[in-house]
């Protein structure tokens, strides 16, 4: 089998470059319509009376304001890479990797929070099981964006972007942002539901 | 051109982990067929059991061992085999098996790239594919037998694992097939929307690309819209499963015990499962549409009539096929007047499905049809779309509905309207594009033998199942024998699954023709169709990149067939125009 301009690494970047952030979008698209799907199970079930208004732990109110402090800090060092303040950049994805596994911890302070008052993921109270369920995706969601980060981080630091090419930053900075506003809507959905 | 990168030469790279869109169409196809066939098998089985119920068929049991003991199909296998055929059917051979095979084979090609956007992507796609497949065969030899709740899979019966037999280690690997299924479809579905957004050759404009291209555009964004929601609906059934929630499930007793859930309702899983399994429907339906629309003004050898319409009317389509799921659940207890809204939105696909039908007809008339076996395959579409839509009217209203829900006229219309027009609309692919998947051509007498005995079979075994239905057979049903009901309903039974078993034989004709034609049919010309898009362009051997040099460029729409000058002369001397050929002087391009 003959290969054609396949092996070339221009046309490898140039379909890169073409597709990343399309592929990116549609897949978080199909995430929207799986939490769609979620959340919309909530408000049927709800119609259940099955629910008892379970207080909202306060750590998740904490997780809100880390994940937009994240966003912004990200926002920044994207700023930096494309004018090629590689310092500031550098600081900047750190600040973002920090305050992205702080977002996870004041998430497992919510959990704690909830075992210590008696409600689990299993059981019969559905309201319960879903509070758990909604916010642990989204973490395991939230975990591939931090893979991705750390990515981010790596090659930051090894000063492989430039302001010409930046492509892995905005891929990565857009999923970001897309967990950031996940989780306020399901912040501010469970603090409706939860009421 | 580079060729230094020699692992590309390696057997393991050329024909297992490839990332060649074309080698990855004939891994979907093959596989996709290979579980379609044993989809047929079992379907044949539990005909034989409703055809001559408690009848022993000891050949069968050399096949089944202790699933047929004596020759009889014992009950619990008889609703695993239903369950099996009806998942193998609606999803690995109709969705991947489909999808799968002709995205991958026609996107590239016909819009004119090198390869998918992502190749390594569209590897892990058929890779998860076959993983989820060798999973639900694996679940046929578990203990319990595999799923056995209906290819639905509700709750109660998938949500406890002692509920029957099937319930519990076969329904595990019943959902964990599925979840990777999903994972699969995914990635192929982002790969084919991208690819046809970002990757189109010079020229190739939204309104020239093959209604082929359409179709598989909707199906994609249909796919990537529906089947997260069916992860989340099968995600909460896990957590009902394994982790004790109730989610599903509320007030029930197995065997005298009580069991430790509340508040759940079994309908919150319908309302999500038919969230995607109405869109599914279409998923399955939309690839054969485009595929024969493009067969049909092919070898009709005219424009195909109302391009923008067919376009249209596939949006129309895709749109109102996630607002009808209601018409799945009329008999939940749904109330009234929700039930006339679904009524509403569901009889309104009529309008755009008549429109294609108007269409395929139109393009059809006065045609100088070419008959090969994809004609006769996607002619035969037609035929199925019709008779299988207008029982549609009859289940989208929600007062008929109720009367007929759960029988043999449910099963009569779906099958025809949609396995039927997609399993037809796959075949009439396979037989067109053969040329292009293994650069051989295929037996015509043998395809239409084919054509005659499968659509004669498939409405012997189909059409009667409607008289069973208004009759009240309830389907998946072990056996009718046992109500004095449906005695006079023996000949009918027996009718069906004569056909059925001529079905599976008409099939053979088929896999002997595609296995000797891919080997030793006679070599295929580059345009054997006379076809005006880019895929007749391309060398008849395959390569990574498909054109040698530049990507040709497109001057017009894929339909410039029997064009004629003000003389009635065809326009460059043959009855079509290669999309590539530029727009003469005073050519009229149609808008396109």
């Amino acid at each position: 089998m003959t290969s054609i301009a396949m092996e070339n690494m221009d046309y490898k970047q140039e379909v890169k470059n073409k597709t990343s952030k399309p592929l990116l979008w549609i897949g978080i698209v199909s995430i929207v319509m799986f939490f769609g799907g979620l959340t919309s199970a909530v408000i049927v079930s709800q119609g259940g009376g099955g629910f008892i208004n379970i207080a909202l732990p306060d750590a998740f109110l904490v997780s809100t304001i880390v994940i937009v402090l994240s966003s912004i800090a990200f926002h920044l060092g994207l700023l930096a890479t494309k004018k090629g303040k590689q310092q500031q950049a550098k600081m900047a994805v750190l600040a973002t990797m920090v305050l992205g596994l702080t977002f996870v911890f004041t998430q497992y302070l919510g959990w704690s929070d909830l075992v210590a008052r008696g409600y689990y993921l299993s059981g019969t109270s559905q309201e319960s099981s879903y509070l758990y369920l909604l916010t642990i995706l989204h973490v395991l969601h939230l975990i591939g964006g931090l893979v991705s980060l750390s990515i981010v981080l790596v090659k930051t630091f090894k000063k492989r972007y430039t302001p010409q090419n930046y492509l892995g930053v905005e891929v990565s900075i857009t999923y970001w942002h897309f967990l950031g506003g996940l989780w306020i809507y399901l912040f501010f959905f469970l603090m409706y539901i939860t009421a | 051109m580079s060729t230094h990168h020699h692992h590309h030469e390696d057997f393991l790279f050329k024909y297992i982990f490839s990332t060649d869109h074309k080698m990855i169409s004939k891994q979907f196809l093959i596989t996709g067929f290979t579980m379609g066939f044993i989809g047929l098998v079992m379907s044949t089985l539990f005909r034989l059991q409703l055809g001559w119920p408690g009848e022993s068929f000891e050949m069968v049991e050399l096949l089944m061992g202790s699933w047929q003991e004596n020759g009889i199909m014992a009950p619990d296998k008889y609703l695993a085999l239903v369950t099996m055929h009806g998942t193998i059917m609606v999803f690995f051979l109709l969705t991947a098996g489909l999808s799968g095979t002709f995205s991958n084979l026609l996107i590239p090609l016909q819009i004119g790239a090198r390869d998918m956007a992502s190749g390594f992507l569209n590897m892990l796609s058929y890779w998860f594919f076959f993983l989820s497949s060798v999973l639900m065969l694996i679940s046929l030899f578990v203990e319990g037998g595999a799923a056995s709740a209906g290819w639905t899979i509700y709750p109660p019966l998938s949500a406890l694992p002692q509920a029957i037999p099937g319930s519990g280690a076969g329904m595990t690997l019943w959902l964990f097939s599925m979840a990777i299924f999903i994972v699969s479809s995914l990635l192929g579905s982002l790969n084919y929307i991208v690819t046809i957004f970002n990757m189109r050759t010079k020229g190739m404009s939204m309104t020239r690309l093959p209604l082929t291209i359409w179709a598989f555009l909707f199906t994609a964004i249909i796919g990537v819209l529906s089947f997260p929601v069916l992860l989340s609906a099968a995600l909460l059934l896990v957590m009902d499963r394994m982790f004790g929630t109730s989610f599903y499930l509320s007030d029930i007793y197995i065997g005298g015990q009580v069991l430790d859930h509340a508040g759940g309702s079994p309908i919150l899983f319908e309302h999500l499962f038919w969230f995607l399994g109405h869109p599914e429907v279409y998923i399955v339906l939309l690839p054969a549409l485009g595929i024969t629309s493009e067969i049909i003004s092919t070898m009709a050898r005219k424009p195909i009539f109302g391009y923008r319409a067919m376009i249209g009317s596939m949006m129309a389509i895709g749109f109102l096929s996630f607002i009808v799921w209601g018409h799945h659940m009329f008999v939940t207890g749904m109330n009234p007047f929700l039930g006339a809204v679904f009524t509403f939105t569901t009889l309104l696909i009529a309008i755009p499905s008549a429109v294609k039908v108007f269409n395929y007809i139109t393009t059809l008339w006065k045609g100088n049809i070419v008959y090969s076996p994809a004609t006769l395959f996607s002619v035969g579409l037609v035929s199925t779309f019709i008779t299988g839509g207008v029982t549609g009217l009859v289940l989208g209203n929600s007062a008929l509905d109720i009367n007929v829900h759960d029988t043999y006229f449910v099963v009569g219309h779906f099958h025809i309207v949609m396995g039927l027009s997609a399993i037809f609309g796959m075949f009439a692919g396979v037989y067109h594009w053969f040329p292009k998947l293994f650069g051989r051509m295929m037996n015509n007498k043998l395809g239409n033998l084919h054509f005659w005995t499968t659509i004669a079979s498939a409405y012997g075994v189909f059409f009667p199942m409607h008289f069973l239905g208004l009759a009240g057979v309830p389907r998946r049903y072990y056996t009718n024998s046992e109500f004095p009901l449906f005695d006079n309903m023996v000949d009918i039974n027996e009718f069906v699954s004569t056909f059925a078993v001529i079905a599976l034989v008409a099939q053979l004709i088929f896999m002997f023709n595609f296995i000797y034609s891919a080997f030793r049919g006679p070599r295929a010309p580059q345009n054997p169709w006379k076809g005006t898009t880019l895929e007749w362009t391309t060398p008849v051997e395959h390569i990574h990149g498909n054109w040698y040099g530049e990507i040709p460029a497109v001057y017009r729409w894929p339909y410039d067939y029997s064009k004629v000058d003000e003389n009635g002369e065809f326009l460059y001397g043959d009855d079509y125009i290669m999309q590539t050929t530029p727009m003469g002087e005073n050519e009229n391009d149609g808008g396109h």
